[in-house]
Order: C-alpha cells, then structure tokens, then sequence
C-alpha cells in the first residue's frame, strides 16, 4: 500500500484567513474521520464542501472538508482537503495530527510527483507548475544550505557516520564470512546506542523547539473566584475576562495571546473548578480540564485571603504530571500564606511582570530557540523514522536476529537522515568496507 | 562466399558462453568465435564457483535458463553453504569446481547446442554501416555478416602478464592475446581503459605439508546451483587453511622495490576487494596474519590454488614467501603468480540492455566492462545475449531491476555509476537484499525466462512442481501439535515449550527454529521437497522484515517503471542546472530512478525531468 502523504497547500504565514491542508492516498478518507466530522460525513459525496468539526488533540476548529475521490482528484488518489482557519499555529497542529494518525509529511514537489505519476498532469498544468516547483525547490535549496553549515547537520553527519560505520560492520561480515578474523559485531552495538542518544536530543530538542516558535499556551486553573480572570487581564493588559466577585463567573475556556520573546504565548483563562450541579458551568468545568491538559504550563492561582482548603490540595495533586507555577494572587489581603513561588496582586498588576518572567524562565523559551534543531516537519519526521529503526536495530541485536536483518534497520536510519542530504546507501557502505577491512582473495 | 548468422559472439569466456546459449536456444543462428578453442570458459584464476553475491548470480542465471549452474554442478569437487550462521539472505553456496572438466563440459555444451557454430579466430574489427552492426572481420580477412555482435573477450584485449620485471604481452595462462580489436573499437568512438587485476601461484599438493593446516571438508545435504540437477554431486574433495607471518610480511615489505605494484611497472587500476598480498600487508599493516586457502584446481591434477596470494612480486621472492607460509616450507610451485593488465570498454557506455549507445545491435558483456568474476560474466553474457536476441526481433530489451534480482543491481550498478576499477559484485550493494535470496531466486526469475523463451519444458515442469508443493505446505501450516509433540525438538533448540498446542506455522516463526525442526515434530512434510520448505520457512520467519522492505521497494518502483524516451535532448531541458543536463546528456539513463541514481543529479533535477517528459509525451 502506498504512503498517505499530507502539506498545507496554502502559503505558511503567521495569520491568514483561511489555511488548507491537504492529505493524498489510499488512507485520507479513514484518516481524516478521526480528526473530522460533519453532519452527513459517514456518506460522504465526492467534491463537496462539508462544514464541520476539527478535533485535535489540543485544540478544536470548525472547518471545511472536501473530498476528491481517485482517480478523479489532483494527484489521481484519493484526496481530503481541510479549510481551516489560517493561523500557522491551527495549520501546523492539524497536520502534527494527522501525521500521528499516519499520514507522512510530503516531500517537496511529491504532490506533483504523484500526479505526474498517475498520469494526472497535462500540458497546461504542467508548464504552469513548472515555474511554481522551481521557485520551491530554490527554497528548498537555500534552506537545505542553511540546514547543512549549521549545528545540526554536523550532528546528523555525525550520527550518520556512525550509522554508516554498524553497516559497515555488518555487511563486511555478511560479504566476508570465510575471511573476516575480527569481531565486528560488538562495536556496532555501541556505535548504535550512540547513535540513539544523539538522535533523541535532536528529536527531542527539535521537536520543542518547534513547539517554541510555533506558540506555547499556558493555562490559568484554580478554584472558583480566586482571580484567575483578574491575572489573565493584568498579564494580557488587557480586560479580556470578565472580573466579578461571584464565584464561577468564567464559564467556558477564554483565550486571549502576546508575545514573549519573541514567541506567542496563548493564556488561556478557565472555569474554576468545584461540584457543581449547574450544567453549564459543569461543561465549562470540562472544558477547563481539556485545556489544563493540553496547556504547556499551568498557573496554579490560589486566594491567600482564604484558608487552604482540602478541595485545593485536592486539585493541585491532580496536575502533579503538568509543569506549574503556583501563583498565591489576592496578595495585598493575605491571610493565609502558602507554599508557593510567587506572590500577585492582580488587581494593581503587582508582581505581574515577576510572574511573566517566570513563565518564561518556566517554558525555557530562550533556550528552546537557540538550542539546535530542525525547523520542518519533514526534517523531525525523517529524524523520528530514523530513531525507530535505530532502536529496532538495537533490539534485533539483543534478541540475535540475523544480521541481514538487522541491517535493513540500520540502513533505514540512515536513509531516513540521507533523506535530508540525498545520498545512495548503498555506494557509501562499499566505500567504507573497502577502506576499513581487510578482505579479498 | 560470405558467411551470415544472426548474431556472433566474440570471445568464449563465461560471458561468451551463457550470449551464445541464449541466442542458440531464442532460435537464432550463432557463431561463436574464440582464440583458442582450448580456452573455451577456461577459469583462468580461482578454481571456484559462487560464494557472496556469486553464488546469488549463478542461481539467478540457472532460473533464468542459462547453463553455469548445469555445468558448475557437473563439475564441483566440494560444495559448501557460507553464511550459515547469518539469516538466509546471505546463504551462499559456493563449490570447488574441477577446471578442466568445467571447460570440456562447456565446450562439449557449446558444440551440441543446436544453432551454434564454434570457431577459432582473431576478430580483428566490428564491421559496421551507419551506426548499425553488419558482420566482423577476422585476422585472416573472413568476413562474416549478422545482424548484432556481443563482445565477450574478457581481459584478453592488448593483455600484458607482469611477474616481477618479467612482462610478456600474451593472455592468461599462456593464451593468445587480441592485439587489434581495441584499435577498432577505439575508432568506433568507444571510452577504453586499462584494468588489472592478477592470481597467486600454483602449487604441487605432494609437496605441501597438509598435517599443519587446518582441514576444511564440505557440507553434506546442500541444495545444486542448478534446478535441472538431478544426481547427487561430488563432495569428496577437502580444502586447506593455513596463514602468513611475520616472515612473509618481512619478505615482502623488504622487496617492495621489485614489485610491480609499488615500482610503477603497472599503471592499470586494480580491485580493492582483490587485492595482492604486497598490498595487504602495506596497507593493513597492522594485521599480524592473512588467511591462505589452499583449493584443488582439479580432481586429475595435483596442482593447488593458494587463494590469498595473489602476487607479481619476482619469481625468487614468490618462492621464499610461499616458504616461510607454515606447512607450504617445501611447497613446489608450478606456476608462479603473476598480474595482468587488460583493456577495457568504460560501461558508461553501454545502456542497461548491454548494448553500446552509439551502435545499434552491438552489446557487450563480462569482464570488458569492467567487471571481475566468472559468475559477474556469466550474467552480464545472459544479459546481452537475450537483448542481442530481442533486438534481432525487434523487440524491446529485456531488463531486470535492482528489486528483482543481483543481477539488475550489477548491471544498474555498471552502466548507471560507472566503475573505476574491476567491479566485483557483493549482497550489500542490493538495498533489497532479503528479496534477492537464492532460495527464491527460480520463484523470482523463471516465469519471466520462460516468457523470453529460454526456460523449457523440463525446467518449466520442475518450477511449477515447487509452486504448487509451496502452496500444498502452506496449506498444512495450520496442523497443531501439543506440547509433549514438539518436546523434543524443542528442547533441542532450546525453545520455550508452547501452553496447549502450536501450529506448524508458529513453530517455523519460533527464532531458533527452522525446517528441521519442523520435520522432527512432523514427518510428514518429508513428503515435499527441500527446496519448498526452505522458501516457506524463510518466508514466514522473515516476515516482518520483508515488508519493511517491500514498502521502500514499491515506493521505489514507480519510479523504476518510468522509462525515458532515447531521444531527449538534455542540454535543452529548461529548469535543469547545467552539471545535471551534461550528466544526464552524457549517461543517458533508460528510467527516471536511473536517472535519479546518477552522481550530480539532485532530487530537483528529477522533478524538472519529470515535468519535462509529461510536456513532451502529450
């Protein structure tokens, strides 16, 4: 079966009206279910519009979805287009979701390549896209530049040395059995655990890097009339939240955004949460929950005027898997001092930017950016396949699978890295044989 | 009168013989011009066949309907599996092959092949009419007229034998060598080069102390290169392992100054994976030893092959290395090793059917390409002889890709990349190497030799006997067995008993197990061959790590399948950076992956092509 592939097939700006994402292959339809639905979508019609739902993991959108049935679609496959709203953020975390689900990020061009391949293209299109797939692939090239002087990619180079050195190891063994005298087999499972490590800070530091640039969201929780709202307004600037002294005045989840070095941090203020047996602040509570659990950082605001009580030792055990700041608010008429690691006023805005440089020190924003990563998709993509096969690899030679097996994995790795580099694997594993060991007749 | 064939093939090495077979048996009527009849497939170094990657041609060859494999079985004096001990995609068999009788085997099946004509002769030019082939030209002014030639003349083209300063301008072994062909195809417009490669000595076996040396037998109950082999084969004669020393390495790092290699005597270019033993010892000086093998050449001959010592060094040199070798001190040598340097066709120029570019009906295959190896030829000759043969028909050429067999990667691998030095085929230059067994090697290949006419009945009946025992087996993968059932087998190979019952198709997934096991819990697939467990167990066993590679294959395949028209004018395709149109202009690739596996082409060129062939095909 082939890949299902996913892009935006719109431009990458910070905000635009509309961003559309767009997944081609046998799986989109089965793919795309997960994420969307809309009244008369289990039947759904080819071509035709339907306005319904996006739900990710961390954030839910109304959107469009359109379905081209193959052969008669762009790429000749079957074809799902969502029309979401334009923000980078949407379209980028759309795509991540859709990528879980088990679509893969296109290549450049491989839209293209596709239609092209499926005999899709005619001739007016084709002269018309080929001015398009150029300037891309200019892009592309530039920024693989860029990729290639950089920290990174001495990091990948130097993973794929090694990788290149556990094939080595394995083919000369495999091509070499009568004459070989030594041992190649246990230095490869070092040079793979190495190559794990490496590989996983760059996933990992990639990946969060990403996350960085692309906006982090914290979320404000506590119970009821503790001043969440009020903190929300005063770190926004902003009267975004109604601010009353009645107890459950925030019913659904508010977002409001600014920027902090340089990244945008979404607040998001929710209901405080109690019993309640009122059904529209119990959906709020939900909704609250929702968003404390897909928040980067949670603001853990409690009301020093009053006595800790169990109910808020309660709930503050239950983000003990969530990164917190504990934020003692109502400062000014402190009864009842807390642990806690920073005292406000939200009312006259004291300590506020105390707090906002916390969150930042918190999310480690600075850091994150500056840290070596990769920027795209594709790039994280092909360094997470490369993990997998790397630590396949490593179990296969734990449990003494056959070494041509094994080294289906190691090459995998390696092509999952060359992927960012275009080179052929198998040339370069002759190479190295030939200029490490001594064999022949 | 003039003569006229259909095809003519010169040389009758191993390339030589397997092109005019297959144009024989495609019906069309061949001549097959030598030197000398008395080198007709003459194995002029290592007295063996298979092996590494080698083994995986001959079994690729033998499926597609050529004849190495018929003959190789015929001939073996030992057979061995290598590899064992690793999964069975690198399972090679490899046997000792008695040299004499591989050649009167092959010459006898040379002369009772119907349509082929053999003949002794110095083809001293391609004859050829506006870029077409029309006959060749021997040395004595014969003419003959045909409609496609293969060139097979292995290293016998302007060949040079060196032994230290002794050179002589002749062939191996004492042959005949082709002194005017080059000059011709140098005016037909063709890139030549100059290879080396060289042998070891030979020594008498009455002469070499056996008792210090380690013995090596051969393995009982392997399967035959060939599945037209019905009687068991000879596996009686033993192998030697023995190692150099410091000594020999002292000998021969104090003569470096005499040996060719290092004194500038040969300038050709030599195989890494080959290399002589003054090359070892220099570059790998930090080796205290390097294996020596000592190998029978023949069942009547006491001469023996010192695989390991390949050398040119002087004659006294040769003898006081090979005395300071433990259990060689007083080992007579009957022929002393040389190198041997040879022209050949760059196969840059040649397209992946192994014709030559610029001249219709001209094809070219084996060791004048650049290659090394019996089994290498071989291919390469089947190749170019059913091409010649298509072409004759008119037909399109027949290629096999890099994820259908050994032998579409060695081709791919020549006339794609080129080579800089005699390319020598090993398994891990196949990115599909688990498909690429030689267990399945007939279930890959023979449907298709018989769609190209070689593979007759006898073989066809035996293929589809083995098809439908594999399904029959598949069929029984269901039977359980209970615990206290496979037991025995079990314990044997330390596996964890099953709770209940298991299946034969678990047991076969079980990692320690394979077809044995099977038959010990279950006699009753001793009713099916060998051949067709073999392929049902390897298949079930590696499973998983198949399809990891049947994903990247299929991925892979459209790409493969993508053939590009001949006449596209690269160096006018907008879009395309310069380095990429020359590279492209210059390789011609027959399919887009081959174009995309071209050094200096970048995954954007390909996309530029790609947009510029669907403008150009509407």
């Amino acid at each position: 079966m082939k890949d299902t592939i996913v892009a935006t097939a719109t431009p990458q700006v910070e905000k635009g009206a509309i961003g559309i994402v767009r997944m081609s292959g046998e799986r989109a339809l089965e793919i795309v279910r997960k994420v969307f639905d809309a009244q008369g979508f289990e039947s759904v019609e080819p071509n035709k519009m339907y306005l319904g739902r996006i739900t990710t993991k961390n954030f839910n959108d109304r959107a469009f979805c359109m379905y081209c049935k193959a052969p008669k679609s762009y790429t000749g496959e079957d074809i799902v287009e969502l029309h979401t709203h334009g923000g980078k953020i949407i379209v980028q975390g759309v795509i991540r979701e859709l990528v879980a689900l088990g679509a893969r990020p296109a290549a450049p061009g491989e839209f293209t390549k596709r239609a092209y391949l499926n005999g899709k293209l005619n001739l007016a299109e084709a002269e018309g896209l080929a001015d398009m797939i150029n300037a891309q692939s200019e892009a592309e090239v530039n920024q693989a530049y860029r990729l290639m002087k950089g920290e990174v990619s001495k990091g990948i180079e130097q993973i794929k040395t090694m990788l290149l050195t556990a094939s080595a190891n394995i083919e000369v063994a495999l091509d070499y059995p009568e004459e070989l005298l030594e041992d190649t087999i246990s230095p490869t499972l070092a040079l793979l655990n190495n190559a794990k490590t490496e590989l996983k800070n760059l996933y990992e530091t990639s990946k969060s890097a990403t996350v960085a640039r692309e906006g982090v969201s914290i979320a404000l929780a506590g119970l009821t009339n503790v001043g969440k709202s009020s903190l929300m307004n005063a770190i926004l600037k902003d009267e975004r939240a109604i601010v009353t002294d009645i107890a459950g005045t925030t019913r659904d989840v508010l977002a409001g955004s600014f920027m902090l070095d340089g990244v945008n941090v979404e607040v998001l203020d929710t209901a405080g949460i109690r019993d309640s047996d009122d059904p529209v602040e119990k959906i709020g509570i939900e909704r609250a929950t929702r968003a404390i659990e897909g928040a980067d950082l949670v603001l853990f605001v409690s009301d020093t005027s009053e006595e800790e009580s169990q109910e808020e030792k309660d709930l503050y055990a239950s983000f003990k898997n969530k990164k917190i700041i504990r934020v003692a608010n109502k400062g000014d008429i402190a009864k009842y001092p807390r642990e806690c690691d920073i005292i406000t006023e939200a009312k006259s805005g004291k300590n506020v930017d105390k707090l906002v440089a916390l969150i930042s020190e918190s999310l480690d924003l600075n850091k994150r950016l500056q840290a070596p990563a990769l920027t795209r998709e594709r790039q994280i993509f092909a360094v997470g396949e490369a993990l997998e096969a790397v630590n396949s690899a490593i179990d296969g030679l734990n449990i003494n699978a056959t070494l041509d097996c094994v080294v289906v994995d190691v090459k995998t790795a390696y092509s999952a890295l060359a992927s960012l580099t275009g080179e052929d694997v198998a040339e370069n594993v002759v190479e190295e044989i030939f200029s490490k060991f001594c064999v022949g007749k | 009168m003039t003569k006229r064939y259909d095809a003519i093939v010169i040389g009758a090495g191993h390339a030589g013989v397997e092109a005019a077979h297959a144009l024989a048996v495609t019906g069309k009527s061949t001549l097959l011009v030598s030197l000398s009849l008395e080198a007709v497939a003459f194995m002029a170094c290592n007295p063996n066949i298979g092996g590494t990657a080698k083994g995986h041609l001959v079994k690729e060859v033998d499926a597609l309907g050529g004849i190495m494999g018929e003959i190789a079985d015929k001939a073996t004096l030992q057979t061995r599996m290598l590899n064992l001990g690793n999964g069975p995609a690198v399972h090679s068999l490899r046997a000792q092959v008695d040299k004499n009788l591989y050649h009167r085997l092959m010459k006898e099946r040379m002369e009772t092949t119907p349509n082929l004509t053999m003949v002794e002769g110095d083809v001293v030019e391609v004859l050829t009419e506006n870029g077409e082939v029309k006959g060749v030209k021997n040395a004595m002014g014969e003419e003959y007229l045909c409609k496609a030639v293969v060139l097979a003349m292995g290293v016998y083209l302007n060949s040079r034998i060196i032994t230290g300063n002794y050179s002589r301008a002749t062939g191996p072994a004492g042959f005949m060598r082709s002194e005017s062909l080059t000059d011709n195809l140098i005016a037909l417009g063709l890139d030549i080069r100059r290879f080396k490669t060289g042998t070891p000595p030979r020594l008498l076996s009455s002469s070499i102390d056996y008792d210090k040396m380690e013995i090596q037998k051969g393995d009982e109950g392997l399967p035959t290169f060939s599945m037209l082999t019905e009687d068991g084969i000879r596996n009686d004669k033993v192998c030697y392992l023995t190692y150099t020393n410091k000594d020999t390495h002292d000998i021969i790092l104090s003569n470096l100054d005499k040996a060719p290699m290092y004194n500038g005597q040969i300038t050709g270019t030599g195989p890494r994976y080959c290399p002589s033993i003054e090359t070892k010892v220099v570059r790998f000086a930090d080796k205290e030893r390097h294996q020596i093998f000592i190998e029978p050449e023949g069942a009547d001959t006491d001469e023996m092959y010192a695989q390991g010592l390949s050398t040119s060094l002087p004659y006294d040199i040769q003898e006081k290395m090979v005395h300071s070798v433990v259990g060689l001190e007083n080992a007579v040598i009957t022929r002393y090793g040389y190198a041997i340097e040879y022209d050949c066709i760059n196969p840059l120029e040649l397209n992946a059917a192994l014709g030559i570019k610029r001249i219709k009906g001209l094809y070219s295959a084996g060791q004048i390409n650049g290659s090394s190896g019996y089994e290498e030829a071989a291919a390469q000759g089947l190749i170019a002889g059913i091409n010649a043969s298509r072409y004759i028909d008119g037909k399109e050429p027949f290629l096999l890709r890099r994820d259908e067999a050994h032998i579409g990667v060695l081709i791919d691998d020549l006339v794609t990349k080129g080579t800089e030095e005699p390319y020598r085929m090993m398994t891990s230059r196949a990115e599909y190497r688990l498909h690429l067994r030689q267990d399945n090697a007939d279930m890959r290949l023979t449907e298709k030799g018989r769609e190209l006419g070689l593979v007759k009945e006898d073989r066809y009946t035996k293929y589809q006997e083995k098809v439908s025992q594999i399904e029959e087996i598949r069929a029984n993968l269901k039977k359980r067995y209970k615990a206290e059932e496979v037991k025995d087998a079990f314990d044997k190979i330390g596996e964890s008993l099953p709770q209940g019952s298991i299946s034969a198709e678990e047991v076969l997934k079980r990692g320690r197990a394979d077809k044995h096991t099977l038959l010990a819990i279950d006699s009753s697939f001793n009713d099916f061959s060998p051949e067709a467990i073999s392929y049902v167990a390897v298949e079930l066993k590696y499973e998983g790590y198949l399809k990891k590679e049947e994903q990247a294959i299929k991925e892979a395949r459209r790409m493969e399948e993508k053939r590009l028209p001949a006449d596209i004018d690269y160096l006018s395709v907008e879009g395309l950076r310069l380095e990429a149109r020359q590279k492209l202009n210059d390789h011609r690739p027959m399919t887009l992956a081959q174009a995309a596996r071209i050094s200096g082409v970048t995954p954007a060129d390909v996309n530029v092509l790609i947009l510029h062939l669907r403008k150009i095909q509407v």
